[in-house]
């Protein structure tokens, strides 16, 4: 009896979910015909709908544009980074060959102007380049990349295109050391350009030589130019060698102290003439 | 194979103040790296080992440098007895203490053998200026203290005392030996 009613209430819920499940999709296709085919207007419940889903879209469509402009601004930075360094490499080396362009320019001018020097004198002329400086306070000489090897001997002058620089005190194969004529123990046998009177270059150690030996009765002006005398057969004869730059008439004794400013710039000397003769009395 | 790195290391300091640190002929701060050396050699070597140095490094440098022959071996060597005199008679051992013992022994020898050639040798050398040796003194003070720090590792390198950990090393504060 029991079973038999039970049996019972289950077959009714059966037609029940049967009914329901029949209704709701009547109900949906329903709603699916008239929406389509029905009426195009967009009605309150449309509204409400698209107001509850436009902000979430909003959201994620915002969130997705970002996340997307992160990307290609991370992107385009990798790039302009790379780009940035590629730029910085050009700019260093153009920076480089200017600076080199620069720098071949001025050797350029200072080996036309010793090589103008040189065609414009007979003498026989060896080029030499600085390989080293003194460092000591007491003396003023050079070595220089050039030696017996190349024909420098003891004693030969040393000159650049704006004059005389000194002369070779010392001599090896492929060195020599040169005696520059600013030094305390450098004197030159030198004359006034204009007066022809002639006088000792000495130096003083600082870049501007004594003139020693001329008479307070000789006229001597600021400005004159000295040039090598020749005596002696160590400097040719004409050679320029600076331009008076103070003259002082003291009472007492009977020369008159004379400075004399080279014609060398000795702080930017790199490349050398050194002049081929025949010195007498050295080794 | 001390005298040989230590004799390599003046040839380099001779060297390096010939060219890069000689800017003109007339360059006045031109550290003396090499007279630094000797004053190292003084305080730290035997007096034979100093001299199979100094003597070979004197004579280079009078090579390169002056056109009277011997001058600055004389002042070297002499500044090297100096100050292994000195030295041997200090309480203190610590060489950073000795330093300014250098900057005294320079002006000392310098100015006795400046003054010698002088008067032997009349207008061989500029006159003397106290303003430019005092100048190079002060360099070589000044250089004197990061170099002998070199020099000491250089040492201990030499002894295979050195590990690079020993830089860091707090030492104890006594200096007397």
């Amino acid at each position: 009896m029991r079973q038999r009613s039970r049996k019972k209430r289950s077959s009714r819920l059966k037609v029940f979910r049967l009914v329901l499940l029949i209704g709701l999709l009547f109900t949906m296709v329903l709603i699916f015909l008239v929406s389509t085919i029905g009426s195009k207007k967009f009605g309150p419940f449309h509204k409400l709908a698209l107001e509850s889903i436009g902000p979430v879209q909003r959201v994620f469509s915002e969130t997705s544009r970002y996340v997307y402009k992160i990307k290609t601004d991370y992107l385009d930075l990798i790039s302009v980074r790379d780009e940035n360094e590629k730029l910085w490499k050009e700019l260093q080396e153009c920076r480089n060959s200017s600076y080199q362009y620069r720098e071949a320019l001025a050797s350029n001018a200072r080996l036309q102007k010793l090589l103008d020097f040189k065609n414009n004198s007979d003498l026989p002329v060896i080029a030499a380049s600085i390989a080293g400086k003194d460092p000591s306070l007491w003396f003023r000489t050079l070595t220089i990349d050039r030696g017996t090897s190349d024909g420098v001997k003891n004693g030969m002058p040393v000159v650049t295109d704006g004059g005389i620089v000194g002369q070779v005190f010392n001599i090896a194969p492929n060195y020599s050391r040169v005696l520059l004529a600013i030094a305390p123990s450098s004197a030159i046998d030198v004359v006034l350009q204009k007066s022809r009177v002639r006088g000792i270059l000495k130096g003083t150690g600082s870049l501007k030589y004594r003139l020693d030996y001329i008479l307070k009765t000789v006229e001597v002006e600021k400005g004159d130019h000295v040039v090598t005398a020749g005596y002696g057969g160590t400097f040719p004869s004409g050679l320029p060698v600076g331009v008076i730059s103070r003259v002082v008439r003291k009472k007492r004794g009977m020369f008159q102290e004379i400075e004399v400013t080279p014609s060398v710039d000795y702080l930017t000397l790199e490349e050398l003439l050194v002049i081929q003769r025949e010195i007498p009395f050295k080794e | 194979m001390a005298v040989i790195v230590y004799l390599t290391i003046g040839l380099v300091a001779i060297i390096l103040q010939t060219t890069l640190f000689m800017f003109t002929p007339m360059w006045l701060a031109t550290p003396d790296f090499h007279f630094i050396l000797i004053a190292y050699l003084a305080y730290r070597f035997d007096l034979l080992r100093s001299l199979l140095v100094i003597l070979p490094l004197g004579w280079c440098y009078d090579i390169v440098s002056g056109t009277v022959g011997g001058m600055h071996l004389t002042i070297y060597t002499g500044s090297f007895l100096l100050l292994k005199f000195i030295s041997t008679r200090l309480p203190v051992r610590e060489s950073l203490y000795q330093i300014p013992l250098i900057g005294v022994s320079y002006l000392l020898m310098t100015r006795l053998v400046h003054g010698l050639v002088s008067f032997f040798s009349p207008e061989t050398l500029l006159p003397w200026s106290w303003p430019k040796v005092l100048v190079r003194t002060f360099l070589i003070l000044l250089i004197a203290i990061p170099l002998f720090r070199f020099f000491e590792v250089i040492t201990k390198w030499l002894e295979g005392r050195f590990t690079p950990l020993q830089v860091f090393k707090v030492r104890s504060g006594n200096r007397f030996r």
